[in-house]
């Protein structure tokens, strides 16, 4: 039915649309997502044939190539067999006509002779939208918004065409319009194309079953709705869905680094990507299917990066880790929870090597640390320990301490670590002052050591980062404080992070993922508001309701 | 766990005699030659003189000046000293370090070593020694340190388990330190008061175990020692001689063990709060 292969769309030279393709059936309806700017609107526009910039490549309706058509021919398939609701509701609708001669006067223009029976047939439609009979007569200015947008609703859908673009048809109402809207746009077009451009990603939610994530002129991620939203794929959908308050989250709201930026070379999202690669910067990556899922990442959309496989240890009798498997991937929290003697921390000893494991194995970004700890591992995972007064040698001021891996790894020369030292101590919100980089851990408050910990963990730029109760010894101030910089870290590094605590309400706050264990055992794992909202095991069941006590 | 060793020390009365019996008689030996009119390898024209003006301490049988005697000797004591201490405690810091770091398997071997060397009985094993390679001075500190160092590394050892699994050495680890940085930056800075009590004991021990194989004839020829001259001035006994030549050595000897001895008991109960709390309850 509609069909774009190629499509790029140049305003003045710079591409707003690069490379898109796209095909949609009869009945299919798709939603398209993504930043304002990212050429969501222009696509429609395209589309419906309107658009002012340069255009090539094809897009094929009913086996016309409407880019090439004349201008006479574009102008009959308009409102005929493509039709759009506009963005802006406010200024759609002509204000000296009402709605009910609007909408028959785009009957008439697509052949209908009777103005009576165009008048007949407005109403008619206008009713179907939930516009009844005494509304029909109003002028625009008499309508509430979400009649307003009825009506233009009306009006796209007049000349009963096949396929409907919807630009933000619901960008300024209310929620429970928003939700009558959607289901009467559903109830309607049924049996057509319709393509769903909006920035809210509960209305595409609610309303297809397909959804298309648009990055800087391109589709960076499209599958089945609930899919994409439930595991993205793609960092950019996975910032997307961070940046989105929803009811059922539970994390903190986080954003995207950086901002778009149009004539990127390479792939457009490079330099906002935590994950990329040298390639990322050269080539535009090429859209592919992958179980099931469309996506353009030159990395195979968000990677894994720590995969740990059937881990086991045994302290004489006790088996504190038992067959452990966990994947961690770029970016994200991931929380262990359990009570002490869960073996949570010996699982962090094992990854970081300070206990060997009996068996199993530990890859990092699928390179395997069998029994020898490659050289690297330690620059791309740190730890973070549970008391930071400990941690942190007494014999060491606050710059040793901090330069102490530098030292070990034999990073730059002196003058460099010392500078790193401080970068990382102002990335901290610490002082990099002298008189704070000669102060002795002992006197340091609980919450500097702990930052003094992280930036000391953070100096060699891991990827990866343990923290094991990081807050535990703290007051719940420092720990909030500590815990932000944590996620913020996170937003701007793609640090993925491994969150060891026996908290739930903290885990609940900070984690894209939980991970229950039990005696050595994960006994439950998913995503962190399915766990907690619908919890599975027994064991998790008794942790959630002991902590929402 | 930052320790002014001086200061502590020097908190004691004990510590304080330690310290300067110690300084003495370092000083002595540093200056000794200033101090003598002959060398003591000289023959000074007298022999069997008594004490005097000019010999301090007499002449013995070969006309030598027994006071130059005394202060070269503990030139050699001193030396030995410092010297087995030193090597003894570095083995024994290696060592015991190692095996505690690897542990498995290496841990058992270099302990099991420790304790054959430990039952090995010491002064036949430097008198045979002894008798294939006639040793010098350096030959015997290297066979004194390599029959002192064990029993230095089980202390190594213990304490060194114990601070592998302190948080810090953890997390240095997790920065991919090897085994020799953790010890040198880690381990051995925090077993600071565990190392000065072996290097002083053993100090100790060096110095009567250098002076008792003199002795008994184990030793270089060329080199005064305190050992050497209770040995020849016994032989001497009936002419008097003892009281000055038998009787400065004998002295000079226990006064430097003493001196090594107050200085530690001085730092152990000033590092070991059981036996500091004690010493208290007896001042009280």
């Amino acid at each position: 039915m509609l069909r774009i292969e190629g499509l790029r769309v140049a305003y003045g030279g710079m591409d707003v649309i690069s490379g898109l393709d796209l095909t949609l059936g009869r009945g299919e309806a798709l939603s398209v997502i993504g930043e304002s700017g990212a050429g969501k609107t222009t696509l429609g526009l395209s589309v419906v044939g309107l658009v002012e910039g340069r255009c090539s490549g094809k897009i094929m309706i009913k086996d016309m190539n409407i880019l090439e058509a004349p201008g006479e021919v574009r102008r009959k398939l308009r409102g005929k067999t493509v039709a759009m609701v506009f963005q802006n509701v406010e200024n759609s609708l002509h204000p000296l006509y009402t709605v009910r001669d609007q909408v028959a006067e785009s009957i008439m223009a697509h052949g209908e002779k009777s103005r009576g029976a165009a008048l007949a047939r407005a109403v008619e439609i206008l009713g179907a939208t939930g516009l009844p009979d005494r509304w029909a007569g109003a002028y625009p200015h008499q309508l509430s918004g979400g009649q307003k947008q009825r009506a233009l609703i009306a009006l796209a859908l007049a000349n009963d065409p096949e396929v409907v673009i919807l630009d933000e048809p619901t960008a300024s109402l209310d929620v429970a319009t928003k939700r009558e809207i959607i289901s009467l746009i559903k109830g309607l077009t049924g049996d057509k194309t319709t393509i769903m451009i909006t920035h809210d990603i509960s209305t595409a939610a609610s309303f297809s079953g397909r959804l298309a994530v648009m990055y800087a002129g391109g589709i960076v991620e499209e599958g089945l709705a609930g899919d994409v939203l439930a595991s993205p794929r793609h960092p950019y959908t996975r910032g997307l869905l961070r940046s989105y308050p929803d009811m059922f989250t539970t994390k903190d709201l986080q954003g995207i680094p950086g901002r778009a930026a149009p004539g990127v070379p390479g792939c457009p999202f490079h330099p906002r990507c935590t994950q990329r690669i040298a390639v990322c910067e050269k080539e535009k990556p090429v859209p592919a299917v992958s179980g099931g899922r469309l996506l353009a990442c030159h990395r195979g959309g968000i990677a894994p990066l720590l995969v740990v496989e059937g881990l086991s240890k045994r302290f004489d009798s006790v088996r504190a880790v038992d067959g452990v498997n966990l994947t961690l991937y770029e970016g994200e929290t991931l929380a262990l929870v359990g009570e002490s003697g869960s073996g949570k921390t010996t699982l962090a000893k094992l990854i970081m090597g300070i206990h060997r494991a009996d068996s199993g194995a530990v890859t990092l970004e699928g390179e395997r640390l069998a029994d020898v700890r490659r050289a690297g591992f330690h620059r791309r995972v740190q730890m973070i320990f549970q008391n930071p007064g400990e941690s942190i040698s007494h014999r060491m001021n606050v710059l040793e301490a901090v330069r102490e891996p530098l030292d070990i790894q034999g990073v730059g020369d002196a003058k460099e670590r010392t500078s790193i030292v401080k970068k990382a101590l102002n990335e901290v919100e610490l002082s990099g002052d002298e008189d704070f980089l000669r102060k002795h851990p002992h006197l340091l408050s609980g919450g500097e050591a702990q930052r003094v910990a992280i930036a000391r963990a953070l100096v060699l730029n891991p990827k990866v980062l343990i923290a094991d109760e990081p807050t535990s010894a703290l007051d719940a101030s420092v720990q909030a404080k500590i815990l932000r910089l944590l996620l913020s870290l996170q937003e701007a590094r793609g640090l993925a992070i491994i969150l060891i605590t026996h908290d739930i309400a903290l885990a609940r706050k900070v984690s894209d993922r939980m991970a229950v264990m039990l005696e050595g055992r994960i006994v439950e794992e998913g995503l962190t508001s399915a766990v907690i909202n619908s919890p599975g095991h027994q064991y998790t069941k008794s942790l959630v309701g002991t902590s929402s006590e | 766990m930052h320790v002014n060793y001086w200061r502590e020390i020097n908190r004691s009365g004990f510590g304080r005699a330690g310290l300067a019996l110690l300084f003495i008689i370092t000083a002595l030996a540093a200056v000794a030659p200033l101090l003598v009119r002959h060398s003591p390898g000289d023959y000074t024209g007298h022999i069997f003189h008594p004490p005097s003006a000019l010999f301090w301490l007499g002449t013995n049988d070969v006309g030598q000046d027994i006071w130059a005697h005394l202060l070269y000797g503990a030139r050699t004591s001193l030396a030995v000293a410092f010297g087995v201490s030193v090597l003894s405690v570095s083995l024994s810091v290696l060592a015991g370090g190692l095996a505690a770091l690897c542990g498995g398997r290496a841990d058992r071997l270099i302990m099991r070593m420790v304790d054959v060397l430990i039952i090995i009985p010491p002064v036949i094993v430097i008198i045979l020694a002894a008798a294939y390679l006639r040793p010098d001075l350096l030959l015997l500190i290297a066979l004194l340190a390599a029959i002192m160092w064990p029993g230095g590394a089980r202390v190594v050892r213990a304490q060194a388990l114990s601070l592998k699994g302190r948080m810090h050495v953890e997390a240095a680890g997790t920065f991919g330190a090897g085994r020799f940085y953790l010890l040198r930056r880690h381990i051995i800075p925090d077993m600071g008061p565990v190392l000065a009590a072996v290097l002083i004991q053993n100090a100790r021990r060096a110095v009567f175990m250098e002076a008792g194989l003199s002795f008994l004839g184990v030793s270089d020829p060329s080199v005064c020692s305190w050992g050497k001259m209770m040995q020849h001035a016994l032989k001497f006994s009936y002419l008097e001689v003892w009281k000055w030549w038998l009787l400065p050595a004998g002295a000079a000897l226990s006064l430097t063990m003493a001196g090594l001895m107050y200085t530690g008991y001085a730092l152990e109960s000033a590092l070991n709060p059981r036996i500091k709390r004690e010493a208290g309850n007896v001042k009280d």
